[in-house]
């Protein structure tokens, strides 16, 4: 299959620290795929280095075959993926409908003085961009709260904004940052739903990072599972199951969880 | 009368400082204290002009209008200078450095002595009047409002609230921040020129730091991000002031304390001003009354 | 030798002891800075304003005739009550509201100090009465005022006082603890409300202090006095490394050592922004300062 994203050999040390070691994957054409690993072992590391946001210490991340280290987030954005984050970061004081067509602002095309005088071909394109966002919005149920805050609306609904907002910078690879984080099972379940119906009606590769294991058995087609930093295991869901690596890692962990609580 | 057209005009001139300042510090969310630095810059090279280069033989609103762009270029030209080293840094770090340059700015104008250095700029020629300033009133608020209410406008505020996501949306905030930091600096320039060519005479201590508390004072209590809140801040801090002078000698003289005190006790009690971010928009009020919604690109 | 050699040489030393005198002044300001950012983060503005404080009650002291010894504690132990009475009905209520707005009030109240000081003693520098008989010593071409020795050595004398009692006091440990992590240093039982005012009341009467010395250096103290010499010390402590004691020292050091040698070989009319210069290069090449360690954002 056509590999879309690429990791070779990835690492990114803070000062002594190495947060992720030599980590190595492949993103094909609409797959979907998940990152798993205990807390702090690395996994929001991996897609701040895939959008940009740190520089990774060694290795290359290609996509479409081209090398974006290095590259400005936006830009990396720009040349196809978008991303969520973990703890939400909408634009909370703007609307729902601000907050898509800010994700629409790079492919705008009008200038500044166009802007300031109002011309024709300003709104043309604001009309578009309003008509897209909406066409968005509906498939997201959220077009009914166009001028709604994004802080007044409810968690499962400012989850599935930030997922919509995502979709409208037009991305060939999805990343979601623990998607189901603070969401209850009924939530969960819809989540699962939507995730492979955007990877199906959007034709575009999802990778995701997770705590909710059954959320990611379900959904996702194979799985990379990461512990301090390295990869220890990858495959389908059935084979990282049985990985014996695995089991410790999570089991080590739900020791340390217990014991913290 | 002449009195009262005077205070009017210094407020059309503060408006602009505010709105200019509002664009950089509750719009784009980038805090900067060197306002009153732009502002010389502009009142400076504008009344330089007006002194050494303007022909006679063109009406006096034509040189405003030419000494009004080179306020304008000149002090985006410094938002340029100054903003693209500073903008990198957040928060109160870049507040102490705007202030700096701010201050910089004040000291080099201080040492050139074609514009009079210490004893001040004098015979400026007088061209401001208050048709003219409200038109630049004009002219810059509805600059400013229609950006905001485009793509670049919408790329602005999305630093304020939240600039990784910003980054994340392909938005080069860089870009952006800094063209919001020029656009304010350049509207200050601005009404740098048109203060030097109503009060024909400047001198470098009038635009001292103290001057950008005053602006940043303004759009505080207006409401930070608040392009109505900006108006009527400045509008109160003009004539405020000049109200306390006609209670009497004393209070007048406590002029800065009554200010310092509402700075704080605004800080402690309504940080959103007036207006929060929101606009204080005549239709959308008219449409509470009537029960209808226009919609609002 | 060559005779220029030997001026340029003397000059030097003597820009180098004016720049240190000058620069333990900046240190001493800056040490207040550079604490109340290390344990509230708060760009403390009117920190000048307690420096300015400190001059006015040794000045008014030494004018009703109370000898030095007594007046120079009375100026800090003052400036260091109105710090805390600043930081509990100013600060306290504004520490949770975020940066911006604390840093705003904080202006604010430099502003009232400065113009309230204004209103009531008169915007007319006031001369400050001479404590001590001042003795100039002459070595070849250098001098060094009996002033400015009082100065290091008092700056000195203190610097170590504090060090004493950051490093090797229960209310140092805490101060460490509660800058280090608030909310963990109030679970371990420590009243970090207390500790936070103790820290304005130290760093401020250290600012007093200072106060009092410039007013035997320059002989004279006005209102607004507080603002230059509190930017620059500001400046000194993000150049040192803002929130690490130590860095304020070798901030204000440096930073007083440069002034004098750009003004005494070079120009005298861009003394104040020769300060906004370092500073402004200092936030673009290291913003963490000469000590500081460089931190990033978590996303």
């Amino acid at each position: 299959m056509e590999t879309v994203l690429e990791t070779k050999n990835i690492t990114m040390k803070f000062g002594g620290l190495v947060a992720v070691d030599n980590f190595s994957m492949k993103l094909g054409k609409s797959d979907l795929v998940g990152i798993i690993g205990p807390n702090g072992a690395g996994k929001t590391t991996i897609f701040n280095m895939i959008t940009g946001i740190y520089k990774p210490t060694e290795g290359d991340i290609l996509l479409a075959n081209e090398n974006i280290v290095g590259k400005h987030v936006a830009l990396i954005t720009q040349k196809g993926i978008a991303r969520t984050f973990q703890n939400i970061r909408l634009f909370k004081d703007l609307t729902v409908l601000d907050n898509i067509r800010i994700a629409g602002h790079y492919r705008t095309d009008y200038g500044l003085m166009a802007n300031i005088l109002r011309t024709k071909k300003f709104h043309q394109e604001e009309k578009r961009l309003k008509a897209e966002a909406i066409e968005l919005l509906k498939i997201f149920k959220l077009d009914g709260k166009l001028n709604h805050l994004a802080k007044n609306l409810p968690y499962g609904e400012q989850r599935r904004l930030e997922i919509a907002r995502a979709l409208a910078t037009k991305p060939d690879v999805l990343l979601l940052d623990e998607p189901a984080a603070g969401m209850n099972p009924n939530e969960t379940a819809d989540l699962t739903k939507l995730i492979r119906w955007v990877r199906d009606e959007f034709k575009i590769a999802i990778l995701l990072i997770e705590h909710d294991m059954r959320l990611v058995m379900e959904v996702c087609e194979r799985i990379y599972v990461v512990d301090h930093g390295e990869l220890i295991a990858k495959g389908n869901p059935e084979e990282v199951q049985k990985n014996p690596k695995v089991i410790e890692a999570y089991l080590g962990t739900q020791d340390e969880k217990e014991g913290k609580e | 009368m002449e009195y009262f057209s005077h205070l009017l005009l210094n407020s059309g001139i503060f408006i602009i400082l505010s709105v200019s300042l509002n664009l950089i510090n509750g719009i784009c969310g980038q805090f900067s204290l060197g306002h009153a630095g732009f502002w010389a810059v502009g009142a400076y090279t504008g009344a330089a002009y007006g002194v050494y280069l303007a022909p006679d033989f063109l009406p006096d609103f034509v040189n405003l209008f030419i000494s009004c762009g080179i306020g304008f270029l000149t002090a985006a030209l410094a938002g340029v200078l100054i903003g693209v080293p500073c903008l990198r840094l957040r928060g109160d770090y870049l507040a102490i450095a705007t202030l700096g340059f701010g201050e910089i700015i004040r000291i080099i104008i201080m040492n050139m002595d074609t514009v009079g250095g210490p004893r001040g700029f004098t015979n400026i020629p007088l061209w401001s009047n208050l048709f003219w300033v409200y038109a630049w009133v004009a002219i810059t608020i509805l600059v400013i409002a229609n950006i905001l209410r485009g793509t670049h406008g919408r790329a602005i505020i999305s630093i304020r609230e939240d600039e990784i996501a910003a980054d994340s949306m392909g938005i080069y905030t860089f870009k952006y921040k800094t063209m919001a930091f020029v656009l304010g600096a350049g509207f200050a320039g601005l009404a740098g020129s048109l203060f030097a060519h109503a009060n024909q005479f400047l001198h470098p201590n009038g635009f001292t730091f103290m001057w950008s508390v005053i602006i940043l004072l303004m759009i505080i209590l207006g409401g930070l991000g608040s392009i109505t809140g900006s108006i009527v801040g400045a509008v109160i801090l003009t004539f405020l002031p000049e109200m306390l002078r006609f209670m009497g000698e004393t209070i007048s003289e406590w002029r800065m304390v009554i200010y310092a005190v509402l700075l704080i006790l605004l800080m402690l009690m309504k940080p959103t001003g007036i207006f929060g971010k929101h606009e204080f928009n005549v239709l959308s009020f008219l449409a509470k009354f009537t029960g209808k919604k226009k919609e609002i690109i | 030798m060559n005779q220029d050699l030997v001026y340029f040489f003397s000059d030097l030393v003597q820009y180098l002891i004016n720049g240190l005198a000058q620069g333990s002044i900046y240190a001493l300001i800056a040490l207040g800075y550079t604490m109340v950012y290390g344990i509230i983060k708060l760009i403390n503005f009117a920190h000048g304003e307690f420096y300015m404080i400190g001059a006015f009650v040794g000045y008014y002291c030494l004018m009703s005739g109370m000898p030095l010894l007594l007046a120079f504690p009375v100026a800090m132990i003052g400036a260091g009550l109105v710090a805390i009475v600043v930081e509990k009905i100013v600060y306290k209520p504004i520490r949770h509201a975020g940066r911006i707005p604390a840093l705003i009030t904080a202006l604010g109240t430099s502003l009232f100090f400065q113009y309230l000081g204004q209103g009531l003693i008169g915007a007319d520098p006031k001369a400050f009465p001479e404590a001590i008989k001042s003795v100039t010593y002459t070595f070849g071409e250098v001098m060094i005022t009996s002033t400015q020795i009082i100065i290091m050595a008092m700056t000195f004398i203190l610097m170590l006082l504090l060090y004493w009692l950051v490093n090797h006091t229960r209310t140092g440990k805490a101060m460490r603890a509660t800058s280090f992590n608030k909310n963990a240093a109030e679970l371990m039982g420590i009243n970090t409300d207390k500790i936070i005012s103790i820290t304005f009341f130290i760093g401020s009467s250290l600012a007093g202090a200072a106060g009092v010395l410039v007013g035997m250096y320059y002989n004279t103290v006005e209102p607004m006095m507080g603002l230059i010499p509190g930017l620059k010390a500001f400046i000194a402590a993000v150049l040192g490394g803002i929130g690490i004691i130590p860095g304020a020292v070798i901030g204000g050091l440096v930073l007083g050592v440069a002034e004098n040698l750009v003004v005494g070989f070079w120009v005298s009319t861009y003394r104040d922004a020769i300060a906004f210069g370092i500073l402004i290069l200092i936030l673009l090449i290291k913003p963490a300062g000469i000590l500081g360690k460089n931190r990033r954002e978590k996303v």
